[in-house]
């Protein structure tokens, strides 16, 4: 009976890659919904504020970051089945691509806080701006983080490691298609 | 669904996003449109992306998670 129930698979095995990667994917969503949900709880008691301080992001310049991002996660998803078929070159190039694509979101949001501080807008303009400076510089750091990572597990190339950096990839990927709605759009 | 194929699709539900915000909709079936089209986006994402689509009872999971949260957004939008 208790052999048995040892046998028994948790419902854990069945989660692609490392456990710990999806411990953080869980823990960064649970800390950017929290922010989000802050950030919506706060825009209750000034929604003309918040609709006015909204205008001064670059929507469309956000809503390209989207296909930059959605198509960059494309590419790590790609580079996984790569280095599951022991093509490691191939599976580099992927990761180069993704890579490039982090740098081209990071250059069109770097683009839009300089057309802010250019406005004179910080931190303390508004409280539109705090949240939004600190959930989207949050989300940049990881940005450069996943860059990081990607580098990092293209070296040894083993499908392992590339799952494990690409997890990270998407969990970036997920986190933008939820802030990206919230702080530019609503 | 393949990951190519998953992809276009993300590509099709970002355009739709960005084109409903120009479209000047507003108001309550505006936030529900565009939280509902960032759920159908993650959901893509966790299920393709991140491999979920072999493990349904954890994506069933996730989905609800999401579906919980996303609601909770509507709310304290709508009730800005």
């Amino acid at each position: 009976m208790t052999e048995q129930a040892g046998e028994r698979p948790s419902v854990l095995d069945q989660l692609p890659g490392e456990l710990m990667m999806w411990v953080l994917i869980v823990s960064e969503l649970l800390v950017f919904g929290a922010g989000l949900a802050a950030f919506l709880a706060v825009r209750i008691t000034d929604p003309a504020g918040f609709s006015e301080a909204q205008s001064h992001l670059h929507r469309a310049g956000a809503g390209v970051n989207t296909i930059v991002l959605v198509t960059s996660g494309w590419l790590a998803a790609h580079a996984v089945c790569a280095a599951e078929a022991g093509r490691a070159r191939r599976l580099r190039g992927l990761i180069a691509g993704a890579i490039a694509l982090g740098a081209v979101f990071l250059v069109l949001k770097g683009m839009e806080y300089a057309d802010l501080a250019a406005a004179g807008i910080s931190f303390e303009t508004h409280a539109f701006f705090t949240f939004s400076y600190l959930l989207t510089g949050f989300h940049a750091a990881h940005v450069v983080a996943g860059m990081v990572l990607l580098a990092v597990v293209a070296v040894p190339a083993s499908p392992r490691a590339v799952e494990t950096g690409a997890a990270f990839w998407h969990m970036v990927d997920l986190v933008w298609v939820l802030l990206f709605p919230v702080i530019y759009l609503l | 669904m393949t990951i190519t194929r998953a992809w276009m699709m993300l590509l099709v539900l970002s355009t739709a996003s960005t084109a409903l915000a120009a479209s000047g909709m507003h108001g309550a079936p505006f936030v529900v449109a565009v939280l509902a089209l960032a759920g159908a986006k993650a959901h893509i994402i966790l299920a393709r992306y991140l491999g979920l689509a072999a493990a349904p009872s954890i994506l069933a999971g996730f989905d609800l998670s999401l579906a919980v949260v996303l609601i909770l957004f509507m709310g304290l939008a709508l009730a800005a």
